[in-house]
C-alpha cells in the first residue's frame, strides 16, 4: 500500500478548480482595472463630452443639436432607413429559414453558402458591387435592353436604394438565428398540435411561430442593430445624393473639423447610442420572458414535402441566390477589368492595369493591405488568449463579477461604430487630460479600438467551445493525475480548438475589412483596407476601388476553401464527438 | 488504504448538502453509497476525490488528513481513480490512449512499471484488446463504460470512486457490468466506493452499503442487514420496499392495529421502529387468503410479472403491496385478508442465528 501522500497542502476554491486561477486576489483588480479601463472608460469621456460646455457640465450641446432643424432629418432619416431595411431582413430571413428547415428542398447545404456570403463580404464592397450592377453601363441596364419596352434606370442612390442594399445585406443575421431555432422545434410538438385537430396553418401559427419567437426576434434585432450601425452602405450610396444618417452625419461632423465638430459628434453619438442600446434592451425584456426550447439537437429532416411546387421553387430561389449575392460581384469584377471607366465591356477594353495600379503602383494599396492583415493578426491572436482564459473563467467559475465584465466586454459591439470610434479618440488622444503621447494619429489607436470592439466576438465563440466541453471530461483528466500545463495541453487545447478557431476566424475577417471605426481613427500611415476603397470611391476611382475590393472578395473565398479543407481533416481524424 | 470521514459537512449557499456525517471505510472494501436522487452521494463523493472542500469536518486517506474547512488536497494529488456517470471520454483520444493517459501523469502509478505492458493488461481486463484504436465516438455504450474503469484502474490507485457508473446503460448491460465491476475488485484489491440509487446494484454488489436520505446516514450495515433487519423507515421503505404496518408493539410481539388477535413475533425489528409502533413487512413476508384470518382488505391492482404476481391491496387504514407466487391468483376487486407469512418467519428466525455482526 501507499501511503506516501505529499504534504504540499493548497487552499482550493469551492468550486472547480483550476491551478491558473486560485488565490489570485490580485489579478482580479487587475482584471477591473484593466476592463475599466479599456471598455468602460472611453465611453464615460464621451457621454460626459457631450454634456459639458466651457469645461462645466451644460445642456447646451443638446439644446443647439435638437434646435437644428438638420438633426431632425437625419434622424427622421435613419429611422425610416432602419425599419424599412429591417422589415426586408425580416421578411427574407425567415422565408428562406422555413424553407431550408422544414421543407425538402435539394441542394441545402450549397444553398447556405449563397445565403451567407452577403454576411461574410464587407458591405461596402456589397454596395460597390451593387452600383456596379445597376449603373449605367452595368449588367443590369445590358440587359434590359434586350427587353422590347424601355425600363427605366435604378438609382441607387437614394433612400430606396440605400434600404435595399441594407436589407439584402443583414437579412443573413435572421437567417442563421432562425434556422437553427426553426430546426430545434421538436416534429412532435407539430405533430401534438395536429393530432388534437388543428390544420397546418393553425399549427404554423399557434405552435411553431411561438416557438420560434426567441430566434426570430433575436435575428430581428440584430439586423436592427446592423442596420443602425452599418456606415459603409449609407456613406457609399447617400453621401453622393445628400442623404444622411446618424452614422454618416457624425462622420461628417468629425472630418469636417468645424469648432464645435467634436462636441456635436458626441452629442449626437449618445443619441444614436442610446437608441441601438434601447434596441438591446428591448430584446433582453423580450426574450427575457420568451420560454426556450429545451432540446439541442436539431432535427434535420424535412417536415413539409413541397410536392409539385418544389421545383419551381428551387429554381426562384436560385435566381435570387445569382442575382443578389452573384451577378453584383461579377459586375464589379467586370468593372475592375476596365481599362478606362465608363468604356463597353469588349476585348480591346479589357486590361489588368487596375490590378497592376492596387498592387503594384500605388504605395497607399500594399500599405493599406500590410496595415490591415497585421491588425487582423495582432487583434486575432490577443484575442484568442485573452478571449479563450475569459471564457474559461467565465463559465467554470461564473459569479457576479464576470458577469459584469461579460457585459462591459460586450458594450462596444453593441454600440454602433461611430459611436465607438468617437470615443476612442476621446480616451486615447491623451489618456491622462494634459498628456498627449500620440496614440490618437498613430496606428496604435486602431490596435486598441479592434482588440476593445472586436473581443466579444472571440469571448463569444470561446464560451461556446468551453460549454460543450463538460467539466468532468477535466476532472477526468484531474484524478488521472494531471492538472494545470499538462491538462490544458493534452486535454483542453484539443477540445476547444475547433470551437476557438472558429471565433477567431470571425474576428480575423471583420477587422480585416473594417471601415466604420477606421475611417474615424486613420492617420497618414495607418490606412486600412476599407479606408482606402472608401477613398478611391470618393474621389470617383471606380476602376481601382472595384479592383482592391475584387481582390479582397478573391482572398476571403480563398480563406473560406483553405478553412473548408481544414475543417475536412480535422473531421477526418474523428475529433468530432459522437 | 483506509479512509475515515468526520463530521463531513457541506454546504452551498444556506444549503446543507451533507449534515455532519461520520464514517469509516476499511482496506480493500466494497462500499455502496445508496440514496434516493439529491441525498446528496455526489457531493459526498467530490469531496472524496477533491474536487470540493467541506464546509465542516475533515476527511483522512490512508491516515493523512487530505480536506478540512481550510485545506484541500487536490484531485491530482491523491491516490485515487474515478468512474464518471456520464463516462467523461476525451473525444480526441483513442482507447489506448485514454489508458495511458493516467499511466504517464498518475503521481503515484509505479514509475518504473512498463506503461505498454500495463496498458495490454488493462486493455486484457476491459475485454477491449480489439478496440484499442478505437476513438470514443466509435464504441457502444457498454464499451464506453469499460473503457472509463480501464482509466481509472490503470494507475492502480488504492481508492476507485464511482459515481452512478451504470445509470447511463440498458438494463441487461448492467447485469454484465455488475460482474465485471466485482471481478475488478476481486484483481485489484482496491477500495470501492460506488454510488447508487438502485438499491438491487448496492445489494449484489458491496460488502457495505451506507444509505443516505436527505445529506444524512440513515444506517450502515453488510447487504443481509440493511435488507433484513433496517434500522429506519426510510431503509425499510427505500431498500426493502416494506409496508410499515400501524400497531403496537408488546414486549416480545407486534398487535397490529386492525387485527388486535394477531401477534406478530419479532424478527429483530429495530428500536427505533418499535418505539414509533411499527412493523415493516416486505411485500414477499405477507400471505394472501380468502379464509378469514388476518386484515381485511380489496385488491385495487394487480401486475403479473411472470415468476410472481404484485398486488396492491387496501384495508381500511393503509394500503398494502403484496407480492405471491404465480399460482395463488386473485381478482381485482376481490376481499381477501393480508396476514404476516408464518413459514417466511421461521426461515429468517434460522437465518438470524446464522447471520454473525
Ligand atoms: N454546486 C452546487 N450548488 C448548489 N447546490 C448543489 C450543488 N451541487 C449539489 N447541490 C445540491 O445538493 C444536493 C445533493 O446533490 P447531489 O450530491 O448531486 O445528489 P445525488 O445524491 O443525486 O448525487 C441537491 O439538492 C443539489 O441540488
Ligand atoms: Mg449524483
Amino acid at each position: 500500500m501507499k501511503a506516501n501522500i505529499p504534504t504540499d497542502r493548497e487552499i482550493v476554491p469551492n468550486q472547480v478548480l483550476s491551478s491558473l486561477f486560485t488565490n489570485k486576489r490580485i489579478w482580479t483588480w487587475i482584471g477591473i482595472a484593466l476592463i475599466f479601463l479599456f471598455f468602460l472608460l472611453p465611453i464615460y469621456r464621451l457621454v460626459a463630452l457631450s454634456f459639458q460646455q466651457n469645461d462645466s457640465f451644460s445642456l447646451a450641446n443638446y439644446t443647439s443639436v435638437l434646435q437644428d432643424a438638420t438633426t431632425w432629418t437625419v434622424i427622421q432619416n435613419t429611422i425610416v432607413i432602419v425599419i424599412g431595411s429591417t422589415a426586408i431582413s425580416v421578411s427574407l430571413g425567415i422565408s428562406l429559414a422555413w424553407l431550408v428547415a422544414y421543407t425538402d428542398l435539394r441542394a441545402k447545404k450549397l444553398m447556405q453558402i449563397f445565403i451567407i456570403l452577403p454576411f461574410v463580404i464587407p458591405s461596402y464592397i456589397s454596395t460597390l458591387a451593387w452600383t456596379q450592377f445597376l449603373g449605367a453601363n452595368g449588367l443590369f441596364q445590358q440587359l434590359v435592353a434586350l427587353f422590347p419596352f424601355p425600363v427605366p434606370a435604378i438609382n441607387l442612390y437614394s433612400l430606396v436604394g440605400i434600404i435595399f442594399v441594407l436589407g439584402l445585406s443583414h437579412y443573413p443575421l435572421v437567417y442563421l438565428l432562425s434556422v437553427s431555432v426553426l430546426r430545434k422545434i421538436p416534429r412532435e410538438l407539430e405533430q401534438a398540435s395536429r393530432v388534437s385537430g388543428a390544420s397546418r396553418w393553425t399549427t404554423f401559427r399557434k405552435v411553431t411561430i411561438p416557438l420560434a419567437l426567441p430566434g426570430i426576434a433575436s435575428g430581428g434585432f440584430l439586423a436592427f442593430l446592423a442596420n443602425l450601425d452599418n456606415f459603409g452602405i449609407p456613406a457609399f450610396l447617400g453621401i453622393p445624393a445628400n442623404i444622411s444618417v446618424l452614422s454618416t452625419y457624425i462622420y461628417q461632423q468629425v472630418v469636417g473639423f468645424g469648432p464645435t465638430a467634436f462636441a456635436t459628434a458626441a452629442t449626437l453619438s449618445v443619441i444614436l447610442g442610446v437608441i441601438a442600446l434601447l434596441g438591446t434592451f428591448i430584446q433582453w425584456l423580450l426574450l427575457r420572458k420568451s420560454k426556450r426550447i429545451e432540446t439541442t439537437i436539431e432535427d434535420k429532416q424535412p417536415r413539409y414535402f413541397l410536392g409539385k411546387k418544389k421545383l419551381f421553387i428551387e429554381i426562384a430561389l436560385w435566381c435570387f441566390f445569382l442575382l443578389t449575392s452573384i451577378v453584383p460581384l461579377v459586375s464589379m469584377g467586370m468593372t475592375s477589368l476596365l481599362s478606362a471607366y465608363g468604356v463597353d465591356f469588349t476585348l480591346e477594353n479589357i486590361s489588368l492595369k487596375n490590378y497592376q495600379f492596387v498592387l503594384d503602383t500605388s504605395p497607399k494599396a500594399k500599405q493599406a493591405m500590410v496595415n490591415s492583415v497585421k491588425l487582423a493578426l495582432i487583434t486575432t491572436v490577443i484575442g484568442i488568449l485573452v478571449g479563450t482564459a475569459f471564457a474559461y473563467y467565465r463559465i467554470r467559475k461564473p459569479n457576479h463579477l464576470n458577469k459584469w465584465a461579460e457585459i462591459s466586454i460586450g458594450l462596444p459591439y453593441a454600440l454602433p461604430g461611430t459611436v465607438m470610434g468617437l470615443s476612442m479618440i476621446f480616451a486615447w488622444m491623451e489618456p491622462i487630460p494634459g498628456w498627449n503621447p500620440g496614440i490618437y494619429g498613430s496606428v496604435i489607436i486602431l490596435f486598441i479600438a479592434y482588440l476593445t470592439r472586436f473581443l466579444i466576438l472571440q469571448v463569444r465563440g470561446s464560451i461556446t467551445a468551453v460549454m460543450q466541453v463538460d467539466v468532468s471530461m477535466e476532472e477526468a483528466a484531474q484524478v488521472s493525475g494531471s492538472n494545470g500545463w499538462s491538462k490544458w495541453r493534452k486535454i483542453l487545447i484539443p477540445l476547444l480548438l475547433p470551437g476557438v478557431l472558429s471565433g477567431a476566424f470571425l474576428v480575423f475577417l471583420t477587422s480585416l475589412t473594417e471601415l466604420t471605426v477606421s475611417s474615424l481613427l486613420w492617420s497618414s500611415n495607418s490606412e486600412t483596407i476599407g479606408v482606402v476603397i472608401f477613398g478611391y470611391e470618393q474621389a470617383g476611382y471606380s476602376t481601382y476601388s472595384t479592383a482592391f475590393s475584387s481582390l479582397i472578395v478573391g482572398l476571403i473565398i480563398l480563406g473560406f476553401i483553405v478553412l473548408y479543407i481544414l475543417e475536412y481533416f480535422w473531421n477526418r481524424k474523428g475529433l468530432k464527438q459522437a | 488504504m483506509t479512509a475515515v470521514i468526520k463530521e463531513l459537512q457541506k454546504r452551498f449557499g444556506k444549503f446543507e448538502a451533507l449534515k455532519k456525517i461520520s464514517l469509516d471505510i476499511e482496506n480493500g472494501e466494497f462500499i455502496a453509497i445508496l440514496g434516493p436522487s439529491g441525498c446528496g452521494k455526489t457531493t459526498l463523493l467530490r469531496l472524496l476525490a477533491g474536487f470540493d472542500s467541506p464546509t465542516y469536518g475533515s476527511i483522512h486517506i490512508s491516515g493523512t488528513e487530505v480536506g478540512n474547512i481550510n485545506t484541500t488536497l487536490p484531485p491530482e494529488k491523491r491516490n485515487i481513480g474515478m468512474v464518471f456517470q456520464s463516462f467523461a471520454l476525451w473525444p480526441h483520444l483513442n482507447v489506448k490512449e485514454h489508458i495511458k493517459f493516467p499511466l504517464v501523469h498518475h503521481r503515484f502509478a509505479d514509475k518504473k512499471m512498463d506503461i505498454n505492458k500495463r496498458i495490454k493488461e488493462v486493455l486484457d481486463i476491459t475485454e477491449l484488446t480489439s478496440f484499442a484504436e478505437r476513438m470514443p465516438s466509435e464504441l457502444s455504450g457498454g464499451q464506453k463504460q469499460r473503457v472509463a474503469l480501464g482509466r481509472a484502474i490503470a494507475p492502480q490507485p488504492d481508492l476507485l470512486l464511482m459515481d452512478e457508473p451504470l445509470s447511463n446503460l440498458d438494463a441487461e448491460l448492467r447485469m454484465e457490468m455488475r460482474r465485471e465491476i466485482q471481478q475488478i475488485h476481486r484483481l485489484t484489491k482496491a477500495t470501492i466506493i460506488y454510488v447508487t440509487h438502485d438499491q438491487s446494484e448496492a445489494l449484489a454488489m458491496a460488502d457495505r452499503i451506507v444509505v443516505m436520505n436527505q445529506g444524512r446516514i440513515e444506517q450502515v450495515g453488510t447487504p443481509r442487514e440493511i435488507y433484513s433487519y433496517p434500522k429506519t423507515e426510510f431503509v425499510a421503505s427505500f431498500v426493502g420496499k416494506a409496508n410499515l404496518i400501524k400497531g403496537t408493539w408488546h414486549e416480545n410481539y407486534f398487535e397490529p392495529e386492525l387485527a388486535s388477535n394477531l401477534k406478530w413475533t419479532d424478527l429483530g425489528v429495530s428500536e427505533e421502529l418499535k418505539k414509533r409502533n411499527i412493523y415493516p413487512l416486505r411485500p414477499e413476508q405477507i400471505a394472501l387468503t380468502n379464509d378469514n384470518e388476518g386484515i381485511p382488505g380489496i385488491i385495487t391492482s394487480v401486475q403479473y410479472q411472470g415468476k410472481e404476481i404484485h398486488y396492491t391491496v387496501q384495508t381500511q387504514n393503509q394500503s398494502w403491496v403484496v407480492h405471491t407466487e404465480i399460482w395463488q391468483a386473485f381478482q381485482l376487486g376481490e376481499s381477501v385478508h393480508v396476514q404476516m407469512k408464518q413459514e417466511q418467519a421461521k426461515l429468517e428466525v434460522k437465518e438470524e442465528k446464522i447471520v454473525s455482526y
